[in-house]
């Protein structure tokens, strides 16, 4: 069995497909932020985030459930949230969690597994996503920021004013226009990541021989390393992602659950998107901790017998 | 973002993606790559991405945003240009909006029913009518409500006899009657022991292409296509057993070839 067969054109048509399913969701993630930076005052979400770090992490990591966005699209709202005086350790608690801990992902993830104990699985998908992104933002609390933040989104925060309106300031028209330049210039920026790693994870889901991994489902340990590897390669949407989870019927419980938690967190793509703020220690090192949290936690939930 | 020349720059590269995804929507290739449910959102994103290509060019950013911080240079947006949108048009011209062969292959036929996504049968019979009446003999009898062809075949999809294959009740609508079934040829390489058959496919979808997944049912006949030609089937829908599992096969009466469907994928 041949493992790997290029075809241009396959591969082209996964790459256009996957960057039209993603460009709206990054646009609107990025017109948000421009919005963010000329109209949400600084220092507004530490204002009504509670004091406590801890308490802080938790509500940050929750805010999905009212403001959803997806794995793509929330990369340049945290960038800007975190100019905006947001703590970094919440902003990660939030773009962690958002992506899976929001009501259209608990839906779809319901759909998908109806009679394979759905209401279990939305119930253990999200509860472990909160649980990952607290336990992550907590770890990244204890970090310098110049160990996790890029050296211009970091002089970007330091810049940004203590108090009053967006960063603009002025008439509103001259703040929709700064509103807009910012804006496109998150989306150039976010863009180039994403073509990039849409362009490795199509190589992947075109050219290699994914019956390959069916015999990994024999070993719990190897079936979630596997099927997170799976999820990293395949770079799907945290919408429609269960829908395929739900497929691998070959596979644990929990290695669909892993599947599941780490895909939305960490992917080809989001590893070069992840660049656009972080760097590249940080987002190595954040996939790594990742892979290992999630694997163990998963293969510790075996015990419930998925 | 202030001066012409980087405005230009920044604004060639939005209106190059613009006018990609406006023309994919209003060409209805959009319709080969994604789930209905995305389209209008490419729609207005091309828009949006072409309006913000004018505004970026028309009104510059004044200098109190903090320019020093913000304005990239030239170089980095001419760069930024190239990565962004050379790919971008390299693969529409040469993407055939379609899979060929070897990515089914590597994706592996989907015959069973298990590993077919959250998948419902499009058919059911309608709801009692306005005056408490059932629709007529809809709920007995299935010929009232499964489509059928001129020659009186019922038309079916492959994901519908993988169904079929799995449930008893709607086995029963199909099983030894005349069927119409379109996809596309696969020869098979297993469960062919005679050598007379083959599969045919039609990708399933759930958001785009890239999530696509051959869903196929076996066909007994003499055929030889290129491979992913696509095919009208008629024949005997039949579901035996085999390797303690039951399959779906077509036994068929004629194989021909016919143009793509506007419609390739399956939701």
């Amino acid at each position: 069995m041949e493992w790997f067969s290029f075809s241009p054109e396959d591969f082209s048509y996964a790459f256009l497909s996957v960057l039209m399913e993603g460009v709206p969701f990054i646009l609107l993630g990025t017109l948000l932020s421009g919005l963010i930076d000329q109209f949400l005052p600084s220092r507004t979400m530490t204002r009504y985030l509670p004091r406590n770090a801890f308490l802080g992490i938790c509500v940050s990591a929750a805010m999905g459930a009212v403001f959803p966005m997806c794995e793509c699209g929330v990369v340049p709202v945290i960038r800007r949230l975190i100019a905006k005086g947001l703590p970094v350790s919440n902003a990660v608690a939030y773009m962690l969690a958002a992506p899976v801990v929001n009501p259209i992902v608990a839906v779809s993830t319901y759909a998908a597994f109806r009679g394979q104990g759905a209401a279990e699985f939305v119930a253990l998908r999200l509860g472990l996503a909160y649980a990952v992104a607290v336990i992550v933002a907590l770890a990244v609390l204890n970090l310098p920021l110049g160990a996790v933040l890029k050296r211009s989104v970091l002089a970007s925060a330091a810049l940004e004013p203590d108090a009053g309106g967006g960063s603009g300031g002025g008439p509103l028209g001259r703040r929709f226009v700064a509103a807009m330049h910012t804006g496109i210039r998150d989306f150039l920026d976010v863009m180039l990541y994403f073509v990039f790693g849409v362009a490795v994870s199509s190589l992947f889901s075109t050219a290699v021989n994914q019956e390959l991994i069916i015999p990994l489902a024999l070993n719990d340990w190897l079936a979630v390393a596997s099927m997170m590897g799976f999820a990293g390669i395949l770079s799907l949407c945290s919408t429609s992602d269960a829908f395929i989870a739900a497929t691998f019927v070959a596979f644990p419980g929990v290695s669909k659950l892993a599947f599941l938690v780490f895909g939305p967190m960490m992917d080809l793509k989001l590893l070069f998107i992840y660049s656009a703020v972080f760097t590249k220690r940080f987002v190595l090192g954040l996939a790594v901790g990742l892979f290992i949290l999630i694997g163990l936690l998963c293969v510790r939930l075996s015990v419930l017998g998925l | 973002m202030n001066s012409l020349p980087t405005r230009l720059m920044a604004s060639a590269t939005l209106s190059v993606w613009g006018g990609v995804l406006t023309t994919f929507f209003f060409s209805n290739r959009i319709a080969s790559y994604l789930h209905p449910a995305f389209h209008w959102g490419v729609l207005a994103s091309g828009i949006a991405l072409l309006a913000l290509a004018a505004g970026s060019v028309i009104f510059p950013e004044s200098d109190a945003s903090g320019c020093p911080v913000k304005c990239q240079p030239l170089w980095r947006l001419s760069l930024s240009f190239l990565i962004l949108t050379i790919p971008l048009l390299a693969a529409t011209f040469v993407s055939p909006s379609a899979f060929g062969a070897s990515a089914v292959r590597n994706r592996g036929i989907v015959d069973n029913l298990d590993q077919i996504p959250a998948y419902s049968p499009p058919v059911e019979p309608p709801l009692p009518q306005a005056d408490g009446s059932i629709g007529e003999s809809t709920a007995v009898n299935p010929s009232a409500y499964l489509p059928k062809n001129a020659a009186g075949q019922i038309k079916v999809e492959t994901v519908d006899l993988l169904y079929a294959s799995a449930e008893p009740t709607m086995r029963e609508d199909f099983e030894n009657k005349e069927v119409e079934v379109i996809g596309q040829f696969m020869p098979a390489r297993t469960g062919n022991p005679d050598g007379d058959r083959f599969n045919l496919v039609r990708m399933y979808v759930m958001c785009c292409a890239a999530d696509a997944r051959p869903v196929g049912v076996s066909v007994q006949g003499q055929a030889d296509f290129p491979e992913m030609t696509w095919l009208k089937v008629t024949g005997k829908a039949t579901f035996p057993i085999q390797a303690g599992r039951r399959t779906a096969l077509v036994v068929a009466d004629s194989v021909e070839e016919i143009d793509p469907p506007e419609e390739s994928f399956i939701y």
